[in-house]
């Protein structure tokens, strides 16, 4: 499979482009795409704007409501979902071929012509409210933002706002807010489109173009990513949550490079052999040899689209082994920080990413996953025929010199949260 | 195997086709294979299909179906961490997505390989079907780490009531507890009880062979033949899980009380076999009741604010099943009310049905979702193995067929005969106050 070939990209209107991708796949389309105005657009003095605007697109427009809308897509057994990662606003979506008009211009009149109603928004509030009461029982979710506030100040693309703080400034959005961020960042410009499945490019281009047509090109205010993450706050860190029976771990450090690093790969497979897989040093020794955890992994995260990302190992461990599961970690990184990694453990994992990435191939949404993100990061449809041969040219020495670089076990962070009597 | 007996070993036989599915048996061994040829990717899925699941635990050795699933991935004899050949490093190594699961009625093993690489995934599954390396060193990591999964589980509120309301609405039958197991015999079922059910179970006429994706059929079923075709039948048929639960006489309840934030309500009603035709209108109610914005919960329930979300299931078994709904509350909701409006809503579908509307679009939603679970090889094998669980295979490719010939008139008459008060289980997660979370440096 050669995308080169099999992609077709056009731009039906300035500022939206389509990859289109028709596969063996028979009378379906699964879809989706994305335009910048994430949650990072939003006001400084209330985060959650860009989210509760995202999440107001299926709850009527200015000529259906939101019954009209659900009954529109489940008649035809369609799917349209939005979400709001921090750069983007995104949508997935699948339909039958036959189907194909109706769903695309509902989404062009969802995108464009929201009703934000007042009710919708109070309902709306109280549910996302409700979800991060749960969310405090969460662990895994306390533990990743106790470490990310220890590493990133507020209003880096990493920083993670409390859930205290995500509850207020739900219950501060007003319609005003939704309607004035809409207005200033659903536009065209930036906007990728990704099909998959039993379809032309010459039909999806005319949908979008009649769906899309006058929606106005917006400019994107740069947000400041110049923001580097600070110190550590703190080098240990626990966090009480009660009557929890196991506990998550986040250890780990800003790294202070992004994905268009040079030694991005490098690090990547070097922290891939450390933490990857479950044939990876972490799964092998403190699973599978030693029984301290169920689940351990490690990986690069927040490094895309220019911010410095960072390092970190996760790991779940029952309270009682928790001293024994921390330490034994904390070996496997300092073994793997000191001695680097085999010539053999990097031929392995090539093939292991390489391969994963044929597998990935196995269904149309894990298709358009790959063509949006791939857009999404600016890069032409050749970057995903050549991603194999980069992983296959990565050399030993690339890897232990960037390990070396940009990993000091001397300053990790570790945070907990759980129960601990 | 003699290289005598290795020539006797014959060719499968064709059974039948579904949906362009193909079964074929080995007849000398039992063992059943299903193929699926699709070549839209490079990639194809190989699973087997043990049946076996919880359903086949008793009392002392609850969890040993799932433990064991644990222990198979520590060796067999020609895949081991001693001749450098451990499973995980063979198949990982080679990109492949690689797991294994277990559930009420089957544990199922899987590996997703780029095409090339077939041989590999079944020379492996056909090594630890009988020559799987159980020791008692192994078990003892590994029983931490699968309590482990047991403790991360005791995390959310919504396993523990679930667990629960199983519990408390099935007494005799063995679906009472959970797939996990209960703590203790996790902690201590002894290694020699896991061989024993290793090898009561684990043969070729206990199992199902599925291939699907981007490879040639004769070829595949060659490869089958020359490496599961050393295995014999049992000696003796697996035994027969006889049990069956007494019919219920009244309404029961369970209340979970533990430190959380949020309430959660659970109203379950006991369902009848996974194969029965009542299942499939059954199944069109709980898209009526909770799927999409014009569902009746979500218009009832959400959309008054009153849940963060709802959700239901009603999974097919082998045995009996479970209509649950699950309501996931806002801060400030009670639960009694919220089990009010479900037991209202279940009471006006008894009275006055289900609309034409209704069905209509509970069947286009259905539809949507089977044409989405033939999008790659591993969505048909993971759909295709519930299939394989509750005794017929062809309930994957027949799904649609049934559930297009279901009436407003057959959801009232599953209604009636299933969503009444004596049948129900019914379970609140009430939240014990404590202090929020406290940082501590």
């Amino acid at each position: 499979m050669q995308f080169k070939k099999q992609v077709i990209e056009s731009n039906p209107i300035e500022g939206i482009t389509t990859l289109s991708m028709p596969t063996g796949i028979k009378d379906v389309i699964t879809f989706g795409g994305s335009f910048l105005g994430g949650g990072l657009y939003s006001p400084k003095s209330n985060k959650k704007i860009a989210a509760l605007t995202t999440s107001m697109l299926d709850k009527g427009t200015e000529s259906k409501s939101k019954y009209e809308i659900s009954d529109l897509l489940e008649s035809v057994g369609a799917e349209i979902n939005f979400s709001c990662t921090p750069h983007h606003i995104q949508f997935t979506g699948f339909c039958l071929k036959e189907n194909l008009e109706t769903v695309i211009r509902l989404l062009g009149e969802q995108l464009r012509t929201p009703a934000f109603l007042t009710e919708e928004l109070e309902i709306l509030k109280t549910r996302i409210k409700g979800r991060l009461e749960q969310s405090k029982e969460d662990t895994k979710k306390q533990a990743l933002i106790g470490f990310l506030r220890s590493l990133y100040p507020e209003n880096h693309p990493n920083h993670r706002t409390t859930t205290e703080e995500a509850i207020e400034q739900t219950e501060n959005t007003h319609i005003a807010d939704l309607k004035t961020f809409h207005k200033k960042y659903y536009r065209a410009g930036g906007f990728n489109f990704a099909a998959v499945g039993d379809i032309g490019p010459t039909k999806i281009n005319d949908l979008l173009k009649s769906s899309f047509i006058g929606w106005g090109k917006k400019e994107i205010p740069s947000v400041d990513f110049g923001l580097c993450a600070h110190p550590p706050r703190e080098k240990e860190k626990e966090i009480h949550i009660s009557e929890k029976t196991s506990t998550d771990t986040y250890i780990g450090q800003a790294i202070g490079i992004n994905r268009d690093h040079a030694d991005y790969y490098a690090l990547m497979i070097g922290i891939y052999i450390l933490g990857g897989n479950f044939s990876a040093r972490l799964m092998q020794t403190v699973r599978d040899s030693q029984g301290l955890t169920y689940g351990i992994g490690s990986a690069l995260s927040g490094i895309s689209f220019g911010s410095d990302g960072y390092w970190s190992t996760w790991g779940t461990f029952s309270p009682e082994l928790l001293t024994k599961g921390k330490k034994a970690t904390m070996k496997e990184i300092s073994d793997w920080y000191y001695n680097g990694v085999t010539s053999d453990e990097l031929e392995a994992k090539k093939t292991t990413i390489t391969g994963a990435y044929q597998v990935g191939m196995d269904s149309t949404g894990g298709l358009v996953s790959r063509l949006l993100s791939n857009a999404e990061r600016g890069r032409g449809i050749e970057y995903l025929d050549q991603y194999p041969n980069i992983i296959t040219d990565i050399s030993l020495d690339s890897v232990n010199r960037a390990i070396k670089q940009y990993i000091d076990p001397d300053k990790l962070t570790t945070v907990v949260a759980g129960s601990f009597e | 195997m003699s290289i005598e007996n290795k020539k006797a070993f014959k060719d499968p036989v064709f059974i039948k086709e579904s949906g362009g599915i193909e079964e074929y048996k080995f007849e000398q061994n039992g063992l059943t294979v299903l193929t699926l040829e699709d070549r839209s990717a490079p990639v194809v899925t190989f699973m087997v299909t043990y049946h076996v699941g919880s359903r086949n635990e008793a009392i002392g050795h609850t969890g040993s179906t799932h433990l064991l699933e644990h222990l198979m991935f520590k060796g067999s004899r020609n895949f081991n961490k001693e001749k450098g050949t451990a499973i995980w490093n063979e198949l990982q190594n080679i990109g492949a997505q690689i797991n294994a699961t277990t559930w009420n009625d089957r544990t199922n093993y899987f590996e997703v390989v780029p095409s090339k690489h077939l041989e590999r995934a079944i020379e492996i599954e056909a090594d630890r079907m009988r020559f799987a390396l159980l020791k008692d060193e192994d078990r003892k990591p590994e029983m931490t780490v699968v309590r482990n999964e047991f403790e991360r589980g005791e995390n959310s509120p919504f396993d523990v009531l679930d667990k629960n309301i199983w519990a408390t609405a099935y007494q005799a039958h063995p679906y009472h507890h959970s797939t996990i197991g209960w703590r203790s015999d996790i902690e201590n079922i002894p290694t020699h009880k896991l061989q024993e059910f290793y090898d009561t179970y684990y043969w070729p006429n206990n199992a199902t062979v599925t291939i699907i994706g981007d490879f040639k059929k004769n070829e595949a079923l060659k490869l089958i033949k020359k490496y599961f075709g050393e295995h014999k039948r049992s000696e003796n048929d697996p035994p027969e899980m006889y049990t069956e639960e007494p019919k219920q006489e009244g309404p029961r309840r369970i209340t979970v009380k533990r430190a959380g934030q949020t309430g959660v309500v659970g109203v379950g009603h006991k369902t009848p076999k996974g194969l029965h035709k009542d299942n499939y209108a059954l199944q069109l109610l709980g898209k009526i009741l909770t799927d999409g914005k014009t569902s009746r919960f979500n218009k009832n329930i959400i959309d008054k604010g009153l849940a963060t979300s709802v959700f239901m299931y009603d999974f097919p078994f082998k045995d009996n099943g479970m209509f649950i709904s699950y309501i996931f509350l806002t801060p400030d909701t009670n639960h009694q009310t919220v089990e009010d409006l479900v037991i209202d809503e279940y009471k006006s579908i008894i009275n006055s049905g289900v609309t034409t509307e209704e069905l209509r679009r509970a069947i286009a939603q259905t539809k949507a979702g089977v044409a989405f679970s033939r999008d790659g090889s591993y969505a048909v094998a993971s759909a295709l193995n519930e299939a394989i669980a509750i005794g017929d295979w062809t309930y994957y490719t027949t799904f649609m067929e049934c559930i297009d010939i279901v009436s407003e008139s057959k959801i009232q008459e599953a209604a009636e005969k299933y969503l009444i008060e004596d049948n129900s289980t019914t379970g609140w997660f009430v939240p014990k106050k404590v202090e929020a979370t406290q940082d501590a440096v």
